[in-house]
């Protein structure tokens, strides 16, 4: 199980994966916002999404887990 | 002195011969290190003998060893085993890396662990520092020691023993006598710590070999000392190549990353980036790169990573790097994309203005030639720390779809127009309006508009106008007032 972390504050801008979908490594699982920014959060590594822990629009801390993968 | 070819002068059977037979003899035994069963340990554990490294680091037969002969003393009365500590186990002496002379103090752990005795630092190490010192020559240690040996060091005559303890690090005996704490060594000083995330560490390597290459590549970037400029080499890259391929890296969207190291590899010259720290405080760049053969320090925004926001560690690390290069005598060229410091409640707990500060002063105080592009974003105090106008840029421009701000359009209008927006009919459409309203402000037209910048290019252009940017200032000579020294803001 690995859990993919927030590596800033920002807010959830697009979640782009749904829990049971199959990742390859780097695939965009969801986009921050932040400092101006679009930051994509990718899978570390291939895997099956099994929990999406955050909605559009909310807001997140750094170190937060957005995504666990399994 | 030693070289590696002494064992040739055949012994013969008179007196002459036999005394410098024990030489020869006495050499052999030293040279063998702690002997064949210690040397296939130091092997099984995937680690190459010290001969066996510098072996690797210096030019071939160009090594000139320095103590070959010495070993452990009896200190304050203690017992000594000179047999058993071959050169008192660390290896001394100089030798070429392409064709520049360096200096080596590398230990041996077949002996005694590698630990650092009396003779080995007091005499050896001391006298490559003297004499590297004496020729302004660069000293490249080998590390591979248990540590001081405690028994030559303990007790209060310790007071004068600073040789002893300069360039230690802590192991996880020591840590619990000191503070109870339960850590493990790799926890302490390994390279998942400091090059992940103590930033200690400049760069992992996964072994002996690829380590001694990467320190042989390091030294070529560098001048032999402060007082020479750096090596220009033939690269074969054409200083007025046009950049091919920046349309297809960078996103014109502001708000869209793009990894930086893609637009480095691609301006400067072909196989030339050298990358540091590459795996800590990754929103920042850091690296050596050659310019026309010219070697350059780049320090480039990571729109990747953070958005390329800057943060305490992303600030130490450039202010580090910026430090090194001017120390060295090697040009700047910051690549700016940047949407300023990181904000908030956490980033403030941490002391980002104190961290941030040592960019600006070593960026501030840099006399080397500087340049900066603008690529995209240039927000804030970012725009100050990556070598804005104010910092003195000998040649400072911006591409197309440069955005020099305080802020970005979306947040100025947040700030200075909320009210206006909030009473606004049709809220959405009005803040939409007025961010467009201050997009058009901070196109680089205006800053060059002013010449405040001094020019706009093509992103083609952006290899050329580095290039003749660090020529345009190769006889910049920079006297400031005399003071005692700065206050750094550590």
């Amino acid at each position: 199980m690995t859990e993919v972390k927030a590596e800033l504050v920002g807010s959830v801008w697009k979640v782009k994966t749904q829990v049971g979908a199959q990742v390859a490594e780097e695939d965009e699982l969801l986009i921050l916002e932040s400092m101006k920014m679009e930051i994509p959060v990718t899978a570390p590594r291939a895997g099956t999404v099994k929990e999406v822990r955050v909605k559009e629009g909310e807001v997140v801390k750094e170190g937060q887990v957005l995504v666990v993968l399994e | 002195m030693t070289f590696w070819s002494a064992n040739r002068i055949r012994p013969v059977e008179n007196e002459y011969g036999k005394l410098v037979g024990e030489l020869h003899a006495r050499r052999k035994k030293n040279l063998a290190m702690g002997g064949a069963e210690k040397i296939d340990k130091q092997h099984q554990r995937g680690k190459l003998t010290v001969r066996e490294r510098i072996g690797l680091l210096f030019d071939q037969g160009t090594f000139v060893e320095l103590g070959l002969l010495a070993h452990q003393q009896p200190v304050r009365g203690g017992e000594s085993d000179p047999d058993g500590t071959p050169a008192d186990g660390v290896v001394t002496g100089h030798g070429d890396v392409d064709g520049r002379q360096v200096w080596v103090i590398a230990y041996d752990f077949t002996v005694m662990a590698g630990s650092m005795g009396a003779v080995g630092e007091q005499f050896k190490a001391a006298r490559v520092r003297e004499l590297a010192l004496r020729y302004r020559k660069p000293i490249v240690w080998l590390l591979d020691s248990a540590g001081a040996r405690i028994q030559e060091a303990a007790g209060s005559t310790f007071a004068g023993s600073g040789w002893l303890f300069a360039d230690q690090v802590v192991g996880a005996r020591l840590v619990k006598a000191a503070t109870g704490e339960d850590v493990t060594d790799h926890e302490m000083g390994g390279s998942q710590v400091h090059c992940y995330e103590s930033g200690v560490g400049d760069n992992e390597v996964a072994d002996d070999v690829e380590c001694i290459a990467m320190v042989r590549r390091f030294l070529s970037y560098l001048p032999s000392s402060n007082t020479e400029q750096p090596p220009l080499v033939v690269t074969g890259d054409p200083p007025d190549r046009l950049v091919d391929g920046l349309d297809k890296i960078v996103p014109v969207n502001p708000r869209s990353a793009y990894d930086v190291r893609k637009v480095v590899k691609a301006v400067f010259d072909q196989e030339s980036w050298f990358e540091l720290k590459p795996t800590w405080a990754k929103n920042i760049v850091v690296g050596f790169a050659r310019a026309g053969g010219q070697s350059v320090g780049v320090v480039a925004n990571q729109p990747m990573q953070k958005g390329g926001a800057l943060d305490s560690d992303a600030a130490d690390k450039a202010a580090r790097f910026i430090r090194m290069c001017d120390a060295f005598n090697i040009p700047l060229v910051y690549l700016m994309d940047v949407p300023g410091f990181m904000v908030g409640s956490q980033v403030e707990k941490e002391g980002i203005i104190r961290h941030g500060a040592k960019m600006l002063y070593a960026t501030s105080e840099a006399t080397v030639p500087k340049v900066t592009v603008i690529m995209r974003k240039a927000y804030g105090a970012g725009y100050y720390v990556m070598n804005g106008k104010g910092y003195q840029p000998d040649t400072i421009v911006a591409w197309p779809f440069a955005e020099i701000s305080v802020m970005g359009p979306e947040g100025a209008v947040n700030i200075i127009f909320n009210k206006q927006v909030e009473a606004a009919e049709d809220p959405t459409a009005t803040r939409a309006q007025l961010i467009e309203t201050i997009r058009a402000q901070i196109t680089p037209y205006l800053a060059a508009g002013w010449a405040m910048i001094d020019d706009v290019i093509d992103p083609v252009e952006t290899r050329r106008v580095i290039i003749k940017g660090i020529e345009q200032a190769r006889d910049k000579k920079i006297d400031r007032p005399w003071r005692k020294h700065g206050n750094i803001p550590v």
